[in-house]
């Protein structure tokens, strides 16, 4: 089964990593995987992409428009990047998250609203799935890494969840960080969770 | 042997590293950078791996190990290339005793902002093979067939890598490298190869040039690096796909099948050495093919060589590609310009809206990149503004030259400062061009430390030489930043690694003869300002370094000073320390200015700009 991601975001929100966890687990599952990022110049702040692409082992490293089988957005402008690549009936993970650039902090250059965003995206024929950053949970009192919770809300409520194991996930989780690993797993499942709730 | 997750530049490390690679050198760039990174952190025993000061430096490095007859690599972006080749093609007609390969990276697309170059164009002037992997499983093994090629013809060869294919990640085998083999260093005096005395040696050698791409033209055939197949039915279609493109066939292939294609009735030849090109197998598909579609990224060199064959061969036939107009010289190619080619050459009707998607980023909000929460050269930017103003001149009438690096983001807002950007140390040159066409005002040159080392010192050497009034920045934060941190000549000794020594600019610049030479701190705005203001007024070469380590090195190494604190009974959200800074890590959430604490490094700019003592520093630890 060919599978593709296109994910988005701004430089330092873990956009990558999310597609490194999803690489990683696809390769122990022993699926073809081609995992392409795209990094700015600068170190934070800028736009990130990257695209992953299950399923075939010799394949080109870019998604085509309309090829995406899921886009993953971690910052709500930025999300509108990637409308152009998701298919037709393709999910869309949108964290509401709003990262605003320094011109549109000053409201000296216009930002999006959320409205706009969410139109966007049914218009592409995407079905949405917005988190909400304010509900964001927390873990001994401290908020969760937000991109654990949102691949986690990934694999809870789209076809993500047919293509690779939530326990092969947990598995490259506590690989990666042995010493969070409890923290982070929590936010992955509480993403799990969250959204299989509010699709229903 | 291992299965690895790599992308294309550590698979091409790994298969040098098989390949018996004894010394590496190379100078950092976009994406070619994680080729040479990535052996540094391994650190193989017996080789020698090394950032050189520039590409040209690098090279003469590795074609002199490849004398000695050592296996040498040689790793550049493409405008790296540029700066090696006056060496490079002096190095091409000497040819080469042990393996030298040169990895060239190319960004079709333009992710990291430079010109659009087609590297492929150096191999055809310099008469060198070029290999160019498809992905990072190719790259592992073409970087060892590039190694046996080059002894065996005697030749220099070039790697070829694009963005998409260097910064992808897969699943490749990797065997074990062990030891490089043990081979004595050689001397061999010969100046008939090794030197250009004269125009017998030098024809000579142009001669032996010519005839060792011959030979490597069929020992790649042998090799089967490019590999033909043709259909079982003569007078079809034949596709031939150079490098990266040849990773988008089956999938548009496969799509195109939806629309009536048959992938069963097409040709195919695949370059992976695009050059020499493969002419033995162009005439074989051009004999069976009536029409041949031509997918290669930039150049059309492929497509044009292949027109040659076929005037040659008298060929009646149609090709489909770059000189038809069907395809863009410009941009990357993905699975779309397959699908269009098959299109055009077969006449399939595949409707538009099958490849285009609902284009939606006209409403995304422009996120312009700026310098990093922190960085040493905010305080630059802003002290050269200050400075500026209070001599009483407006920011339109002060020529500032950019340089390539971190020193470039001053173009943006919200400094504003920089005019121009061409390349390494042009910065210098270009403002003694402005000088000499009669710009009165003041004329100032920015560089970064990486930037002065590798080519700005010839620049001031020159305007030191004809004492052309300017004033050149140099703003030194330690480090090779914007590639992602690599050591050059400037860096502390204490990060040189085993037996390296740091270079001082501070004892570089009044050595070469300037007179008025200064210091700043770029943290301390007040001091700052009144050094350039000083600096721009005085007659001649003026040399300013401004100097303090990137924020990203110490912040990681948790030197943090201090920690900016809002008192917000005092703040009245006038915002000034937003615009005059641009500081990612200050913003305003729900009515207040708050200072992400991730992000702060304590620099202390948004307190020098606040006229309300409203912001002050905190220490931390």
């Amino acid at each position: 089964m060919n599978y593709d991601i296109y994910l988005v975001g701004v430089g330092g929100q873990g956009v990558l990593t999310i597609a490194e966890l999803i690489t990683e687990a696809a390769y122990l599952q022993g699926l073809p995987v081609n995992y392409y990022p795209t990094e700015g110049m600068a170190q934070r702040g800028g736009f990130v992409k990257a695209q992953v692409r299950l399923g075939r082992g010799f394949v080109g490293p870019n998604i085509p428009e309309k090829g995406a089988d899921l886009a993953i957005s971690m910052e709500l402008s930025e999300s509108l990047k990637a409308v152009r690549f998701i298919k037709p009936g393709g999910d869309f993970v949108l964290w509401g998250h709003i990262w605003l650039p320094t011109a549109a902090m000053l409201g000296k250059a216009p930002y999006p609203t959320l409205d706009t965003v969410r139109g966007q995206i049914e218009q592409a024929g995407a079905r949405l799935h917005y988190l909400d950053p304010h509900n964001l949970p927390l873990y001994q009192g401290e908020l969760v890494p937000d991109n654990l919770y949102v691949l986690g809300a990934a694999l809870g409520c789209t076809s993500l969840g047919k293509v690779l194991s939530a326990e092969t996930v947990k598995q490259v989780v506590r690989q990666r960080w042995q010493r969070v690993a409890e923290r982070n797993l929590f936010a992955l499942q509480a993403g799990m969770e969250v959204l299989v709730e509010a699709e229903r | 042997m291992s299965r690895q997750i790599i992308n294309g530049n550590e698979a091409l490390a790994l298969g040098a590293l098989r390949a018996g690679v004894k010394v590496v050198t190379g100078y950092p760039g976009t994406p070619s950078t994680r080729c040479l990174a990535s052996l540094l952190a391994l650190d193989p025993p017996q080789r020698h791996i090394e950032w050189s000061t520039n590409e040209k430096v690098a090279l003469e490095i590795a074609a002199g190990a490849a004398w000695a007859g050592q296996r040498a690599l040689c790793t550049m972006k493409m405008s790296g290339l540029n700066v090696a080749y006056d060496s490079l093609i002096s190095i091409a007609y000497s040819g080469v005793v042990g393996g030298l390969v040169i990895y060239v990276a190319d960004d079709p697309g333009v992710n990291a902002g430079m010109a659009e170059q087609d590297s492929r164009g150096f191999a055809i002037m310099s008469d060198l093979p070029m290999l160019e992997p498809a992905s990072p499983v190719e790259a592992y093994r073409l970087a060892q067939e590039a190694f046996e090629l080059s002894e065996q013809v005697g030749t220099p060869v070039f790697i070829r890598l694009v963005t998409a294919v260097a910064n992808s990640k897969t699943v490749v085998d990797v065997e074990e490298h062990g030891l490089p083999p043990q081979r004595e260093a050689q001397l061999i005096r010969d100046i008939n190869r090794f030197t250009k005395a004269g125009s017998a040696i030098c024809m000579q050698q142009h001669r032996d040039l010519i005839a060792r791409l011959e030979k490597a033209e069929q020992w790649i055939a042998a090799r089967g690096l490019n590999e033909l197949s043709l259909s079982t039915v003569a007078g079809g279609l034949g596709v031939v796909a150079a490098g990266a493109v040849i990773a988008y066939l089956d999938e548009g292939f496969e799509l195109a099948a939806r629309y009536g294609f048959d992938p069963q009735a097409v040709s195919l030849l695949k370059v992976r050495a695009v050059h020499p090109f493969p002419a033995a197998e162009a005439r074989a598909l051009l004999e069976h093919c009536q029409t041949v579609l031509v997918l290669e990224e930039l150049e059309p060199h492929i497509e044009k060589s292949l027109a040659v064959e076929a005037y040659r061969m008298n060929w009646q036939g149609r090709i489909i590609g770059k000189l038809d107009g069907t395809f863009s010289r410009v941009g990357a190619y993905d699975v779309h310009q397959v699908i269009e080619g098959l299109s055009r050459a077969l006449g399939l009707s595949i409707p538009a809206e099958a490849l285009q998607g609902y284009a939606a980023e006209q409403y995304a909000a422009a996120r312009p990149i700026t310098v990093c929460a922190g960085c040493p050269h905010r305080g630059t930017f802003m002290a050269i503004n200050e400075a500026l103003r209070k001599l009483r001149y407006r920011k339109d009438e002060v020529m500032v030259t950019g340089d390539i690096g971190c020193t470039i983001l001053g173009m943006n807002p919200p400094f504003n400062t920089i005019w121009n950007e061409v390349s390494m140390g042009a910065s210098i040159g270009l403002a003694q061009g402005y000088v000499h066409a009669g710009v009165k005002t003041p004329v100032i040159a920015t560089m970064g430390d990486s930037t002065f080392f590798h080519a700005g010192i010839p620049g001031l050497v020159n305007a030191i030489q004809h004492q052309v009034p300017l004033t050149l920045i140099i703003m030194d934060n330690g480090w090779t930043a914007m590639t992602g941190m690599q050591v050059n000549p400037g860096t502390r000794a204490a990060f040189q690694g085993e037996g390296g020594q740091q270079v001082d600019i501070a004892r570089i610049v009044p050595a070469l003869g300037v007179e008025h030479f200064y210091q700043m701190d770029p943290s301390d705005l007040r001091s700052s300002v009144e050094i350039l203001k000083e600096a721009i007024q005085q007659p001649g070469v003026k040399v300013v370094l401004a100097r303090m380590e990137c924020a990203i090195q110490f912040h990681r190494r948790g030197e943090n000073a201090a920690l900016a604190v809002v008192d917000m009974d005092k703040c009245v959200l006038c915002k000034l320390c937003i615009t005059q800074t641009g500081c990612p890590a200050l913003s305003i959430e729900e009515g207040e200015l708050k200072v992400d604490p991730a992000l702060c490094t304590g620099c202390s700019l948004c307190m020098a700009v606040c006229n309300l003592d409203a912001i002050h520093m905190e220490r931390v630890k």
